[in-house]
């Protein structure tokens, strides 16, 4: 399905009624927001206030702020915060058929217009669908839902009983939101960047920015060709179908910023390539050797990130600027605890011993298994960490067993792996269960030793679907993941990173084309992650399904547990769920 | 012909407008309350504190029953559904439990125990009120068992259904309801 498709199907999916909400409310934001008033400078110290105000729902005092929702159900503020629905940028939402209008000043502040896109109204020109608020009205409209023009706000949105001077301190706050355009903005240009480190081969590279690079070729060519007196009627036809005219005069561009040497330099080389060149947000990137430098400078300089390529995100509930499209490593670990935990009825009694290499992997993956644990209150893990070259022999796993009195190993490690699942497999007082992980184990699945299979639990974060590849331009079909068992083990993605970085990319030119056109001009970073976090499931032919939602910042959620059979031409089979509860 | 294009469009536009208007005036005052017969799904969930439970067995309790579906990091709908149900549990007092509130996500891939236990914490929930996750098939299944399949956890709508004590027929009410509209429906369920 193309793009437009896809919204038209969206529509289509609603009623009619929320369809029209969607149509007309909506469409006129972009001319407001283009608005560049001068405006006034309250102390950051009362923005941040009002920010508490509007994102947690707690006033400058501390306390919560008192709502009533549907007209008499009292509700703590903190559960009804003005961002769960106007959402971080302030630019509102479309959802369950509830459509909740913008709140950042720029649309408050002057008349709601009835303004249909690429249409000119010298025919019939529309009353204003309400008058501009000003710091009084508005203040009544929060307090009680009684707009300017008599009538009552739906009661879906809560009344907030706040005193003159908390008031005020929101009123500012909403006044400064998505007020001017981030940097990366121009009438003509949305600029991006591509972050990639020096550790990254050419292949993976080129197969990362090709189809981005490709996308933003075709986008912009779209562009020169309606600057033409020929193209004049395409601008207009494309600009009265599109959901945002803004696009058919904005070009896209792509810098790629390339990070060398130590991490603990790659902070000031990325504020100097964006000293250089200010861009609206970074799309895809990918690095081999971790990420939190990355990440760190989109949270300082609040720049989305969407979708980087690596296996070592930044593993947060509350940073809000970078979209991966899964935990990485650390997902596997969790999958690992989460197995163990289901399978032993809620507990893990014995001791589970955690063999670690000293490595990035090691730690991502322990990470992940042993905060699992942690979380689900079961007994804290013994953890037995290996150096880089040290061997994991026989007599280390015996008396590991012996003196941990262990029915679980997990082995978090890639050069020794078969060497120990060997020797465990030959001893007596062997394991119930060994958990290895497919991809730090890489071409290694396919030899894990026979006598091994039967106890060896591997951790698998990839689909076992054939998904089709998304084009740029259409295809959303939900693939189901059903088999029960992988055949074809050459298609293990870890083997193909050149592939699935090329995957990853189409996936993003996807996401882009649908947020780009649903921001409907309001190019502010929030809302271009407020707006992401509205799209719909998108198929992946690397984990089946990429699922996104307000705040959600790791698209992939899943991981299975599986094992091999023995023989010489051995199958992949499901040992659990997608997602394990 | 060029003519009758802007009277065709003003027909076209006073339609949406119409209906506009209609919704801010009415909208969140009516619903759709009708009575069904469901087979409940023998499948497994899990609730918010991890524990796996018999679903068909839980909707076989004798005590009323009411579900919804809902997803941790919903906007909008879900909130004020909750807060209904948070209200209705305050307005029943000190024996919360003996109305089951049941809420089922939507979004059971990102809705771990972990997100469901902090997403009752932050509405203040009372023992009689859980929140059930599973593998996304179980979860479609349970949908399919209410009617109230979707594809996607973004084209949701909002849905409260009601199974008084010790009856086999399922009130189904689509819309939002204010508190005393959904407490009224309680109490007539409960007056059964």
């Amino acid at each position: 399905m193309t793009v437009m498709g896809h919204i038209f199907y969206n529509w289509l999916s609603k009623s009619a009624f929320a369809t029209a909400l969607i149509l007309l409310p909506l469409m006129h934001i972009s001319d407001a927001s283009a608005g560049n008033e001068p405006l006034l400078s309250p102390s950051s110290e009362s923005l941040q206030l009002g920010e508490q105000m509007y994102r947690n729902g707690i006033l400058p005092s501390g306390e919560p702020i008192q709502a009533f929702v549907k007209g008499d159900l009292p509700v703590p503020g903190t559960a009804f915060s003005c961002v769960s629905c106007h959402l971080r940028g302030g630019l509102g939402s479309v959802e369950g058929g509830v459509f909740t209008p913008p709140t950042s000043g720029l649309q408050l502040f002057q008349p709601f217009k009835i303004l249909f896109k690429g249409l000119t109204q010298t025919f019939f020109p529309f009353p204003d669908r309400r008058p501009a608020y000003n710091d009084t009205t508005l203040a009544e409209v929060i307090r009680s839902g009684a707009t300017p023009w008599g009538s009552t706000l739906n009661d879906v949105m809560p009344r907030y009983l706040l005193e003159d001077n908390d008031m005020a301190v929101l009123i500012t706050y909403l006044k400064s939101l998505s007020a001017r355009f981030p940097p990366g903005i121009s009438d003509t240009t949305i600029h991006f960047a591509s972050i990639i480190t020096e550790d990254v081969s050419k292949e993976e590279r080129d197969s990362m920015l090709a189809p981005l690079q490709r996308y933003i070729n075709i986008k912009n060519s779209q562009v020169n060709s309606y600057k033409s007196s020929l193209g004049k009627k395409s601008r207009q036809m494309a600009e009265n179908m599109m959901v945002s005219k803004e696009l058919s005069t904005r070009k896209l561009t792509l810098s790629v910023w390339l990070l060398k040497g130590a991490q603990n330099t790659w902070h000031t080389q990325l504020e100097e390539y964006y000293r250089q060149e200010p861009v609206f947000a970074l799309l895809g990137g990918i690095s081999r050797s971790g990420w939190r430098p990355i990440h760190q400078f989109s949270e300082d300089n609040k720049i989305p990130c969407i979708l980087p390529q690596t296996d070592f995100p930044v593993i947060s509930d509350t940073d809000w600027y970078t979209l991966y499209p899964s935990k990485g490593y650390y997902q596997e670990g969790q999958a690992a605890a989460r197995y163990l935990i289901s399978t032993q009825e809620g507990k893990t009694d014995k001791k589970v011993v955690q063999i670690v290499r000293n490595s990035i992997e090691g730690a991502a993956l322990s990470a992940g298994f042993e905060q699992t644990l942690r979380e689900r209150n079961q007994p804290p893990v013994v953890t037995v960490q290996l150096q880089v070259g040290e061997k994991i022999t026989s007599g280390f796993l015996q008396q590991i067993i012996k003196k941990e009195n262990t029915e679980t190993i997990i082995l978090w490690d890639d050069t020794d792996v078969l060497t120990a699942l060997e020797s465990l497999s030959s001893i007596t007082n062997k394991p119930k269960s060994v958990f290895v992980s497919a991809r730090y184990l890489g071409d290694k699945l396919h030899k894990l030793p026979d006598n091994a299979r039967e106890f060896t639990y591997i951790t698998y974060p990839y689909s076992f679907a054939k998904a089709a590849v998304p084009s740029a331009m259409g295809g959303s079909i939900l693939i189901e993941d059903e088999s029960k068992t992988l055949v074809n083990l050459a298609q293990l993605p870890g083997h193909k990173p050149p592939e699935t970085a090329r995957q990853t990319s189409e996936t993003i030119t996807q996401l882009i084309t649908m947020d780009l056109m649903e921001m409907r001009g309001n190019y502010y970073r929030d809302n271009f992650l407020d707006v992401l976090g509205m799209i719909p499931d998108q198929p992946s032919p690397t984990y089946a399904r990429l699922s996104f939602g307000p705040g959600q910042r790791y698209a992939s959620k899943g991981c299975y547990i599986v094992q091999l059979t023995r023989g010489e031409s051995p199958v992949l089979v499901k040992k659990s769920a997608w997602v394990i509860h | 012909m060029r003519g009758s294009i802007p009277s065709n469009l003003l027909l076209f536009f006073s339609i949406i407008l119409g209906i506009f208007h209609c919704d801010l005036s009415h909208a969140g005052t009516q619903y759709k309350r009708t009575i069904e017969n469901y087979s409940m799904p023998d499948v497994v969930l899990v609730n918010q504190n991890g524990a796996k439970v018999r679903f068909k067995e839980l909707m076989q309790s004798n005590k009323p029953i009411i579900v919804d579906f809902i997803f941790g990091t919903c906007t909008t709908i879900c909130p004020v559904l909750s807060a209904g149900f948070v209200n209705l549990q305050n307005k029943i007092g000190s024996d919360s439990k003996k109305v089951h509130l049941v809420s089922i996500s939507i979004d059971p891939e990102n809705d771990t125990p972990m997100v469901m236990n902090e997403y009752l914490k932050r509405y203040k929930a009372k023992p009689g009120w859980d929140f059930l996750t599973g593998s996304r098939k179980d979860i479609d299944t349970v949908m399919k068992a209410f009617n109230a399949y979707i594809p996607n956890k973004m084209s949701h709508y909002p849905l409260t259904l009601m199974r008084p004590s010790g009856d086999n027929k399922w009130i189904r009410i689509f819309g939002l309801m204010s508190s005393l509209e959904f407490i009224s429906e309680y109490q007539k369920m409960a007056n059964k």
